[in-house]
């Protein structure tokens, strides 16, 4: 299926992980994609692997000038720019009142000053209508989780600036939406394994397993990412779509 | 290219006309073999006559003994049920003082019970075919209250819960249930209703379209809940489970 033919996508944070499986399914529907991440060796080391429809740039998401620079790497290599993804994000995972000031400034402006300059930059490129951006939040946006205390704020924080994005832009006919994994098979769970097993002393994928049947990969999120970026979900606007196993659905 | 449900069997329920007519040609044009089902015998048949491989059977949905019936058919005549929607559904604006028990009753069996009993009688079909999705046509009044729609609204909100519910219990067995939650759709159930949401808001004419085109820029259309439905019933929603799936231009994203 090639719902995404032609389209141009900017993923943020898509040198691995979610980015990574979003840039790929992208690619594997007809899309092209300007991998933008702090980690530029990286992005172009992810870009080669994924092929002549992804280029890759150099891109610190809590500068404002770097995504405008993103921006327009992608028009000057596509032509324009259809689909705007701000998937790059860092965790801090320890107890809310031993996080440092440093820990906590640094996760809000990685995770929500980064995705509202990824909105921002991005408007100047994207069609009106016929735009769209996805933002990458969390599960853990839309409920507490202990040991996630500022990450927990961080993707609350993207829900929040998704849909007032996805109001205030609605008359332009862009569309804004969000997405909201519960653990997935990802680099950063694998760090966060341990830390989680420790401290609520039950191992890892044992709390996955109750909690959400198994741990998600990659490619689902992808799916989900790319059916909010197609027409398929053209009267969808300042969601916040799950992904979660059926974590969220049950008391126990 | 081969679809995106090719291979399965679905029941859409209240497929006759609206959202649920929308389900059932979207899922076929994806590959699945439909099963039409209406209270609409006749409305059942013509629906299924302009569908490629779909058959009409009728049911129900508020007699228990309908709904067991229409699972049964349906795997019997086509070997087994991945797919369950159920979808049917009335609402009319009544307001709550002026709503007697037979009318709250009426819209609470069929929207709320009736669910029940599709997956009360759809799941183990379903688990018995090796596994699949149902997909609840729920709706964004599950999440608010909504003037003049009491009954409606209450009855959604608990088809969101029992989605809920669903999804944990038939996890482990294969199952995964999701809700859809369209905001106002351009369909026959809501344009005939809305004189008489103006006349008892107190709204002049016209206004009602007013007030959608202000919460959700404008109204959906019955393919656009079916994009999502299709989404829910394929692999590509694998890890959603026990979720809400709202589509409603934004309606729900602002307080405003």
């Amino acid at each position: 299926m090639a719902e995404l033919e032609g389209k141009r996508a900017l993923v943020t944070g898509g040198a691995q992980g979610l980015g990574r499986a979003i840039a790929t399914l992208f690619v594997e529907r007809g899309a092209k994609v300007m991998i933008a991440d702090i980690d530029e060796a990286g992005a172009k080391v992810t870009a080669d692997e994924l092929g002549e429809s992804v280029r890759a740039v150099s891109c610190d998401v809590t500068v404002s000038s770097d995504l405008e620079a993103a921006v327009q790497a992608t028009v000057d290599a596509f032509g324009g720019l259809d689909i705007m993804v701000n998937n790059a994000g860092i965790e801090v995972v320890k107890p809310l009142f031993h996080h440092t000031e440093e820990d906590f400034d640094k996760i809000l402006a990685i995770n929500v000053k980064g995705t509202w300059l990824g909105m921002k930059a991005a408007l100047a490129a994207l069609p009106q209508p016929g735009g769209v951006i996805v933002n990458m939040s969390s599960l853990a946006g839309l409920g507490g989780v202990p040991l996630f205390g500022a990450y927990s704020a961080s993707k609350a924080g993207v829900v929040q600036i998704t849909r007032a994005a996805a109001s205030e832009l609605r008359p332009t006919g862009i569309r804004v939406n969000a997405v909201c994994p519960a653990f997935i098979a990802t680099a950063m769970v694998d760090r966060l394994k341990p830390i989680v097993s420790e401290i609520v002393g039950v191992p890892f994928d044992d709390l996955a397993a109750m909690k959400q049947g198994r741990v998600g990969t990659p490619e689902e999120v992808a799916e989900m990412v790319a059916f909010l970026a197609s027409d398929e979900s053209s009267f969808c606007n300042g969601g916040a779509y799950v992904l979660d196993g059926g974590l969220q659905a049950g008391m126990l | 290219m081969a679809g995106l449900l090719e291979g399965k069997v679905a029941i859409v329920t209240g497929a006759g006309k609206g959202i649920g007519k929308a389900i059932a040609e979207a899922y076929a044009g994806e590959g699945a073999t439909v099963v039409v089902s209406d209270i609409d015998e006749g409305l059942a048949k013509e629906t299924a006559s302009g569908i490629s491989g779909a058959s009409a059977i009728a049911c129900d949905v508020r007699s228990e003994e309908q709904v067991k019936s229409l699972v049964d058919q349906t795997v019997a005549q086509h070997g087994g049920l991945q797919i369950m929607v159920p979808n049917a559904g009335i609402g009319r604006p009544v307001p709550l003082l002026g709503m007697d028990y037979e009318e709250w009753r009426a819209v609470t069996s069929v929207n709320l019970d009736g669910v029940f009993l599709c997956i009360r009688y759809g799941a183990p079909a379903i688990i018995a075919s090796g596994g699949g999705a149902i997909v609840n046509i729920c709706s964004i009044t599950a999440q608010a209250g909504t003037p003049l729609i009491g009954h409606y609204s209450a009855a959604k909100a608990g088809v969101m819960s029992l989605t809920q519910t669903a999804s944990v219990e038939l996890r482990a067995q294969g199952v995964r249930v999701n809700a859809v939650l369209p905001g106002f759709i351009e369909t026959e159930m809501v344009t005939s209703v809305k004189g008489d949401f103006e006349r008892l808001l107190g709204f002049p004419d016209g206004q009602f379209d007013q007030v959608i085109a202000m919460k959700q820029g404008r109204y959906g259309t019955a393919q656009e809940v079916a994009r999502m439905a299709v989404f829910l019933a394929s692999d590509r929603s694998s890890f959603s489970n026990g979720s809400p799936f709202v589509l409603d231009g934004g309606c729900r994203a602002s307080l405003l």
